[in-house]
């Protein structure tokens, strides 16, 4: 696929970077020459020096023959007018990242189609939605709604003391019976394993679910976690994602009490301004007298989402240190993830995984309903729909060979759910959920 | 208010030509209104015909001239403004005391300039029926010819108006006045200005007073002790939170429920903002209902109505029906500023005193016709209080005051808060001069107070049956100019005092 991304920012590397490795043709352009020379350096992509709202730059970065745009330069404005040319140049499809949300609201005068953007995106509010999603559910470290939310992938840190510590899956699931749920991917210092039925789960493993979304709780319990609803919530840093975050969780049916704390005066003051019901603190999210202070001990969560992501993962591991059940870190530095896991934090949102997550899925959207990164583990969740072509309807699961690093999660079928058990057959029509590292997601394309 | 186009390097800071020739004009409007008791006095058959058309004459004459000879030409700007705000009350009661002298009713020009006063102010204090200090016996009210009660009643009226443009047109422009705090409360429109310009603005409100005067004029003559008269004279008092009466009782001379209570709402309505009854009447019913200082103001009136109501029934053993009676319409004629009576409250007993008395320090909402501080500002101040507080509490904590959705920019908020100082330094200042002259504490406080809120009748010597009459002149000017700084809240007038505005 040719692809042509414009803005080599934070985004724009990473895009480029993914979608180098996953053999598309990439070209990036930015006008900024520095930019362009990290790019030259690291990336296996073409680069051009111009300004992407030229046409001469978008056509010499290959728009007339692209099949996929991508706008993610630091400006809505300059993004939605390079949607808009590449759109009449004939670049097949275009996605921008527009922060401003009054085009995504269903009010809005002008779709983002009449733009020629076909999908919008924003990066900080999915990681807003994210976070929004694991503190809604405590015990959590990732969520992932699938099937129109009547499965969910839920993953969860084994207790030490738990009734499923060091017994065999396939006992387990005797045990169990009526918790229809099933084990897809079993993280383990670092390393990722695809379980199967003589795999143990041990304490301190990190173990993502595939389940039925009613027995989610159950599911929770079981592991160990006092499935408690939180209520008082601590944001570190007024950050796009943290003051959309806030908005979220005032929007909420639930009643939150929401601290948050920014360092910026004017900032504080914004946000304070627009938003009633939560305590805005104008002060230094790291200073340990300000947290102690505003009452961190006695908090439910913190959710660090400053831009210093060094900080956050340390606000966060004095929020552990007293106690608090939940704590979130924003990190983008991919290299933190399995550290951060290790020392304690429960979970980790990093705003540009959540893009190019979120772009990745509306390139492979032709079969692939959800595809969702998780983190700690190199496994994608895939959610697709068994065409007439697919090699494995009609046949026991037991009977089938999935290719080697996949695992079948739950099907869906004419409306009703079931987690995949050996005996559980595939029909044409159904959607399939499926766990895969990847380098099993080509072979698992290909096998519908 | 300044265009470009019109600068002029050459014109001087203050133009006074300019402000002479709008004062002129609204004196002679002034002029034009002495008219109408010329007509009562001929129609009652009374000798005053002759002063009102002598005054009527000698105003539109001098006014027009003025008017005429420096026509307006350019842009009014901002201390001309001040200046003509002012200029406008102070002359405005100058040329209204004449016809109180020349009929021969009243002897004393400064007695006739304070009933003056207080009638444009629409405070409702009197000097009537009392002896003055050099001894001069002025009539009762209801020896004094009906021509000239219609003028004092009249002179509300035309005050009332006065202030709804005052406040809802002219001083959101020069940032005083509590209505800047309205602009862009509501979404969508910007601001209670009801239209860009103030003409059309102020055509509209006086329609809905227009309106109202006439609304209630009609339900009092309905009743049978009320007569044309003294039901377009209430009516003129009610609308504009006066509180002049044409009898000596005032509104207990009548002893009805039905009037009272008719009193009573029209004197609630008096004091909303103008702005949202025409709102309210244009179908826009959501957002008079949402408005926070209405709901302010309904809550408080409340409260206080079932306090003195309560205090009168349990404490006084009134009968449950009386107090209710006198209890609501005594609040509500303090809290709205009018300062009718139907009870003597001077005698009741400590509580339900003292509850109003602490009602003379409110007033009701801004944009309405009555004066005091005003259910915003108080309704601002008090959750400032409380955000103080929790201040203490989170000491880093960023709190903004909010009405409604919006919230008070900390400019606003010191204009109140400053409005909050100088209000009370100028009542201690009135008080302290009453209590030179010799009068009590509670008189000399009540005076002050009373005149300053534009409320009318207060304690101790000036009671709700007692008048003003004793105090010696310079304590009466006093009294009238504290009306009027009260009447064009407070930064209006004073400005003018100040060496800022008349140096560069």
């Amino acid at each position: 696929m040719k692809i042509l991304i414009a803005g080599a920012g934070e985004v724009g590397y990473e895009l480029g970077k993914v979608l180098s490795e996953e053999h598309h043709d990439v070209t990036i352009l930015d006008q900024r020459q520095t930019c362009l020379q990290r790019v030259i350096q690291n990336l296996d992509v073409l680069t051009v020096e111009g300004n992407a709202t030229s046409p001469h730059s978008l056509v010499e970065g290959g728009a007339k023959s692209a099949d996929l745009m991508i706008a993610v330069t630091s400006v809505d404005e300059v993004n939605i007018i390079a949607s808009m040319m590449a759109k009449r140049l004939g670049v097949n499809k275009v996605i921008a990242r527009v922060r401003n949300d009054e085009l995504s609201q269903s009010d809005s005068p002008l779709s983002p189609s009449e733009l020629g953007i076909d999908v919008l995106i924003h990066p900080e509010e999915a990681a807003a939605s994210e976070i929004h999603l694991l503190v809604k559910r405590a015990s959590a470290s990732d969520i992932v709604s699938l099937a129109d939310d009547r499965l969910q992938l839920v993953g969860l840190r084994i207790e030490q003391g738990s009734k499923v510590v060091d017994q065999p899956l396939e006992d387990l699931a005797s045990e169990f019976a009526d918790l229809q749920s099933r084990v897809v991917a079993i993280s383990r210092r670092g390393g990722t394993i695809i379980p199967k039925g003589s795999s143990v789960l041990k304490a301190n493993d990190h173990a993502f679910f595939v389940t039925k979304t009613e027995h989610l709780k159950r599911l929770i319990a079981v592991t160990g976690h006092d499935n408690k609803a939180l209520r008082r919530v601590m944001i570190a840093g007024g950050s796009d994602v943290g003051r959309l975050l806030a908005k979220k969780m005032c929007e909420d049916k639930q009643k939150w009490q929401i601290k948050l704390i920014e360092p910026d005066e004017e900032v504080a003051i914004r946000i304070a301004n627009s938003n009633r019901d939560i305590l805005v603190l104008n002060g230094d999210p790291t200073d340990p007298n300000l947290l102690v202070t505003e009452g961190i001990q006695e908090m439910d969560a913190f959710i660090s989402v400053t831009d210093d992501e060094e900080s956050n993962i340390i606000s966060c591991l004095m929020a552990k240190h007293l106690e608090v059940k939940k704590t979130v870190a924003l990190v983008s530095k991919t290299q933190y993830v399995p550290l951060s896991q290790t020392i304690g934090i429960d979970a980790i949102v990093n705003v540009k995984a959540s893009a190019s997550d979120e772009i990745h899925r509306q390139i492979r959207q032709g079969m692939m309903l959800t595809l969702k990164a998780l983190q700690g583990i190199k496994a994608e969740i895939i959610e697709v729909v068994a065409g007439k072509n697919c090699k494995m309807l009609d046949v026991p699961i037991r009977d089938l060979s999935l290719p080697e690093g996949a695992v079948l999660g739950g099907i869906l079928h004419d409306g009703n759910v079931e987690i995949a058990v050996g005996e559980s057959i595939i029909r044409k029509g159904d959607r399939v959920i499926i766990l895969a590292l990847p380098r099993a997601i080509e072979k698992v394309d290909q096998l519908f | 208010m300044i265009e470009l186009q019109c600068y002029n390097k050459s014109r001087p800071r203050i133009d006074i030509q300019l402000v002479s020739g709008i004062l002129g004009g609204l004196i002679f409007f002034l002029g034009s209104s002495l008219i109408l008791p010329a007509i009562i006095a001929l129609i009652y058959g009374e000798s005053s015909w002759l002063a009102f058309l002598i005054t009527a004459a000698g105003a539109m004459i001098l006014g027009a001239g003025f008017f005429w000879a420096f026509r307006p030409r350019e842009e009014l700007r901002m201390r001309e403004a001040f200046l003509i705000v002012t200029l406008a009350w102070f002359i405005g009661s100058l040329v209204g005391a004449f016809p109180f002298v020349i009929s021969g009713a009243l002897e004393s020009y400064t007695d006739a300039v304070f009933e003056a006063m207080s009638g444009l102010s629409t405070t409702g204090a009197t000097i009537l029926g009392g002896v003055t200090s050099d001894g001069i016996q002025n009539p009762a009210i209801e020896d004094l010819d009906n021509s000239l009660l219609f003028w004092r009643s009249l002179l509300h009226w035309l005050g009332g108006m006065g202030i709804i443009v005052l406040t809802l047109a002219l001083l959101p422009l020069l940032g005083i006045g509590g209505m800047e705090l309205y602009q862009a409360e509501y979404s969508g429109s910007t601001s209670d200005k009801l239209t860009p310009r103030i003409q059309e603005t102020a055509f509209l409100l006086w329609t809905v007073y227009i309106g109202l005067t006439g609304a209630q004029f009609l339900m009092l003559w309905a009743h049978p002790s009320m007569d044309w008269f003294d039901a377009i004279n209430h009516a003129f008092s009610t609308l504009a939170t006066g509180g002049f009466s044409n009898l000596n009782d005032s509104v207990a001379g009548f002893d009805s429920v039905y009037i009272e209570v008719i009193i009573t709402i029209f004197m609630f309505l008096a004091g909303i903002n103008f702005a949202m009854h025409f709102r309210l009447f244009s179908g826009d019913v959501k957002s008079f209902i949402n408005n926070r200082e209405i709901r302010f103001y309904t809550v408080i009136t409340l409260l206080f109505v079932v306090g003195v109501s309560g205090g009168l029934w349990l404490i006084e053993n009134q009968s449950f029906g009386d107090a209710l009676r006198y209890g609501s319409f005594q609040v509500v004629s303090i809290i709205t500023t009018t300062g009718f009576g139907s009870y003597d409250y001077a005698l009741w007993m400590p509580f339900t005193s003292f509850l109003l008395f602490v009602l003379f320090f409110t007033g009701g909402c801004a944009g309405s016709t009555g004066g005091g501080i005003k259910m915003i500002r108080l309704m601002i101040i008090a959750k400032n209080i409380g955000r103080e507080f929790k201040q203490i509490i989170h000491p880093q904590a960023v709190l903004p005051v909010r009405v409604g959705q919006r919230v008070i920019e900390a400019p606003i908020l010191k204009t109140i808060l400053g409005f909050f100082m100088v209000y009370f330094l100028i009542f201690a200042v009135g008080a302290l001069i009453m209590s030179l002259l010799g009068y009590d504490f509670m008189s000399a406080m009540g005076a002050s107070i009373a005149s300053l809120g534009n409320i009318g009748p207060a304690w101790g010597d000036f009671g709700p049956t007692d008048n003003y009459a004793e105090i010696p002149y310079f304590g009466k000017w006093v009294l009238l100019i504290l009306m009027m700084i009260g009447r064009l809240e407070l930064f209006t007038v004073l400005v003018i005092f100040t060496p800022w505005f008349w140096n560069n």
